[in-house]
């Protein structure tokens, strides 16, 4: 367009006209693309989303299954994990203790090695490792606990409705110790 | 194109300016080539790497896992449950999806006696690509909102507190009546951080009441910590 325009108007202008005119070279201003452009990535990285998320698959068991076809844990496998508020985690191995003696305190950060050690501790047929949230906690510490059952490759755990026991044990640990253990 | 006598003027025109470049004032014109066609390389990647975000109705934070598997956008039957514990149904916008939300649309319709004209159960198909959440008594005022209304009207929620008016056990069963029992795809659970456990389990419990066992939790991606087994078992060849 510029370069049609510079060659007709170079010949009806003279003198100093013409080498203004000659003067102009052919580059094209490109700061209306520039602009452009960066609109519309400004627009495309605000519309768009690229961290897609992931699947996690998870399958439940069919509770409606008779009593004779569910799988009786071995209690000496037994590894239960308790979620509550807070972010906090209690366990116990085996079978809880009638006066709560092996019930314990810990977090999402130093459970993972207690789970480590109770798989190397136990023969893999045997494990189970059972996860039991309260009414307090929430859906984050379920995934997070599951999450930790993939990283410390456990084959068999579930998710099971926690026992009013526990529920009282979980309070009066959390009521002793005012400041929950966040260590 | 050109004749001769336009390419002799233009010849001209070269010559005087080359000749007066030399002496020219140096342009304080800057190329911006390489600026252009650096930008519109990041825009095409852009284009190319991204995609869309679907329009969000309802704001969900999902935790982290380890798990790497995509996420199917076929056929998609999704329950998302928010912080305060409101619960919302979605399918995907492709074939499959619309056509199980208009099963589901006209069996609960029959079901419940809503009587929804064929002009709500589109929109019913319209909105449940964005999620949809109300209890199904309010379902056929909630059809009657415009669009712009759908984004700003804030859903309650399906009702899922107690075992006895567990909703969205009735909009599962209306989906796999009107599919004959066959279950979407993918079922997925979209839940966010903060949701009380007890929803949680009540949407499992609304599931596994129709028989479905299976899910997929929506969840964003976490690093593998090193040194446990997982990570031991991802970073040793196959035999």
């Amino acid at each position: 367009m510029a370069s049609i325009e510079e060659s007709g108007g170079g010949g009806h202008k003279k003198g100093a006209g013409v080498k203004k005119q000659a003067r102009k070279d052919a580059r094209v201003d490109m700061t209306p693309m520039v602009d452009l452009g960066f609109l519309l990535i400004t627009f495309f990285i605000f519309t768009t989303t690229i961290n897609s998320p992931k699947a996690f698959k998870l399958n439940v068991p069919d509770d409606t299954a008779k009593d004779d076809e569910q799988t009786e844990a071995k209690a000496s496998g037994a590894f239960t994990v308790l979620l509550s508020k807070d972010n906090n985690v209690f366990y116990y191995e085996g079978q809880l203790a009638s006066d709560g003696s092996n019930f314990k305190s810990s977090n999402f950060k130093e459970i993972r090695a207690e789970i480590l050690k109770k798989k190397a501790n136990t023969p893999e047929k045997d494990l189970v490792v059972i996860i039991k949230p309260d009414e307090t906690s929430v859906y984050k510490n379920v995934v997070d606990m599951l999450d930790e059952m993939q990283i410390a490759d456990i084959k068999r755990y579930a998710v099971v409705d926690i026992f009013p026991g526990e529920v009282e044990l979980i309070k009066a640990t959390q009521g002793s110790t005012a400041p929950p253990a966040g260590k | 194109m050109w004749n001769s006598a336009e390419i002799e003027s233009l010849n001209q025109n070269f010559q005087v300016m080359s000749k007066l470049n030399k002496i020219a004032r140096k342009s304080t014109w800057v190329d911006m080539t390489a600026f252009v066609d650096v930008s519109f390389l990041i825009l095409t990647f852009f284009m190319l790497a991204t995609k869309f975000k679907p329009p969000e109705v309802i704001k969900i934070d999902n935790p982290k896992s380890v798990s790497s598997d995509k996420v199917d956008d076929k056929d998609v039957f999704k329950v998302s449950f928010d912080a305060e514990g409101r619960v919302f149904i979605s399918f995907s916008s492709d074939k499959d999806g619309k056509e199980k939300a208009q099963l589901t649309a006209e069996v609960l319709s029959r079901q419940k006696g809503l009587a929804l004209t064929p002009a709500e159960i589109s929109t019913f198909i319209k909105f449940s690509v964005g999620g949809i959440g109300v209890p199904v008594e309010k379902l056929k005022s909630f059809l009657a909102l415009s669009d712009a209304e759908y984004k700003t009207y804030k859903q309650p929620g399906i009702p899922v507190q107690d075992s006895s008016n567990n909703q969205l056990d009735s909009y599962i069963n209306a989906l796999l009546t009107g599919t004959g029992g066959r279950k979407p795809a993918n079922v997925m659970l979209n839940g966010d951080n903060g949701t009380k456990y007890p929803y949680f389990k009540n949407v499992l419990a609304a599931f596994k009441k129709n028989g479905i066992f299976s899910f997929k939790l929506i969840t964003s991606l976490e690093g593998v910590p090193s040194g446990t087994p997982l990570y031991k078992k991802q970073n040793t060849p196959a035999k």
